[in-house]
């Protein structure tokens, strides 16, 4: 068959979210020490760049994931909403580690008890802190809610 | 929350009798008799109980006269370096609080403890941010987590906790996992407020929707 003459079909939903999810950058909102594996996460031997995720975007603006990854003390839980707020849209959100998820063994006055208490978080992590391959994980699991989203469908309904 | 929060007290353990001779951490630097027979001969009733423990000697100052005792240290005695600075909740009823001031002559690697106490109605201690620079975020963070006042401090913000927060954590009264509405967490929706609720994800507060894509 000669490709040059023939055409694929395809949807704008599927080439679309093919897009967005093997470029997904992250914010990385180091808290704590699971910023130390958020690097390894991004170095040579996990490799993020792999799954178009390695640019890690130090301005909101420029990124499409937020990785929270540390406990997060509820002055801190001001700073973190507003760089959410300052990402553009479509964004996701990672809790990464039981503190981010839960509080974690910071059960005490100063520490927000699992950072969903005011941003949309869309996969938890466990670990303390997790490895590296556990933050692949969740940006593949990421990836695959993109690729099952209907964005463009309902953004030309709407 | 209950009106009265049950406190269990644990009483200070009595230093041992032979605790200067027998006890394998005690060290040298830390025994300075010289220093404290000085102390008395300068600043007379003004220094009070010298205890020992462990070789090392802990004196209590009268609490007005702490920055004039930790300047003669420092300008006669090599005393030039305050290690830490801090708070201590002893729960009693008189002479509740404490402040604790670590020293150490570099040049003689000798190291001084010196001890104020105050009162919970009059919690207020001089600052020594004029004699160790290094005491103005040490007693900002006692101001901070204790309450003690520190008179003459050029600037006693609090260290870590929001500015409007009303209470001192690292007293003992404080329940260790806080007071709910004390410190406020930004809204989950876009109206600009914050919330006074500390889990408002268990309480069925939901996140705003950013667009209708994500739906």
């Amino acid at each position: 068959m000669d490709l040059q003459d023939s055409f694929l079909t395809t949807t704008v939903n599927t080439v679309v979210n093919w897009a967005r999810s093997n470029a997904i950058w992250p914010m990385p909102m180091g808290l704590a020490c699971c910023a130390i594996e958020m690097m390894a996460f991004a170095g040579p031997k996990a490799d993020a760049s792999r799954f178009g995720s390695e640019v890690f975007r130090f301005s909101p603006r420029q990124s499409d994931l937020m990785l929270v990854a540390g406990w997060c003390s509820y002055k801190m839980a001001h700073a973190v909403r507003r760089i959410w707020d300052q990402m553009p849209d479509p964004k996701w959100c990672i809790a990464m580690g039981a503190c981010a998820s839960t509080g974690g063994m910071h059960r005490c006055y100063g520490v927000v008890q699992g950072i969903d208490n005011f941003l949309p978080v869309d996969v938890y992590i466990p670990g303390c802190p997790p490895r590296p391959e556990a933050v692949l994980h969740a940006l593949m699991d990421i990836q695959e809610k993109i690729r099952n989203e209907h964005t463009v469908l309902i953004d030309s309904e709407t | 929350m209950p009106k009265t929060l049950d406190f269990l007290f644990t009483p200070v353990d009595p230093p041992r009798k032979d605790a200067t001779e027998a006890n394998p951490l005690a060290k040298n630097s830390t025994f300075v008799p010289d220093v404290v027979e000085v102390l008395q001969a300068e600043f007379g009733s003004a220094i009070g109980d010298v205890t020992i423990y462990a070789n090392e000697h802990t004196i209590y100052v009268q609490t007005d006269r702490i920055a004039d005792v930790c300047a003669f240290l420092k300008d006669k005695h090599g005393f030039d370096y305050l290690s830490d600075l801090g708070g201590i909740d002893r729960f009693t009823e008189n002479d509740r609080f404490e402040v604790f001031y670590n020293l150490m002559a570099i040049d003689r690697g000798k190291r001084l403890r010196l001890k104020v106490r105050v009162d919970e109605d009059n919690a207020v201690v001089p600052t020594i941010v004029g004699v160790h620079q290094a005491a103005d975020w040490n007693e900002r963070e006692c101001w901070d987590m204790m309450g003690i006042r520190f008179e003459g401090h050029p600037d006693l913000r609090r260290m870590y906790l929001p500015e409007d927060f009303e209470y001192f954590p690292q007293r003992k009264e404080f329940p260790a996992l806080g007071i709910p509405g004390s410190l406020p967490l930004p809204s989950q929706v876009d109206d600009g407020k914050t919330v006074d609720d500390p889990f408002p994800a268990a309480h069925g507060s939901k996140p705003q929707l950013r667009t209708p894509t994500s739906q």
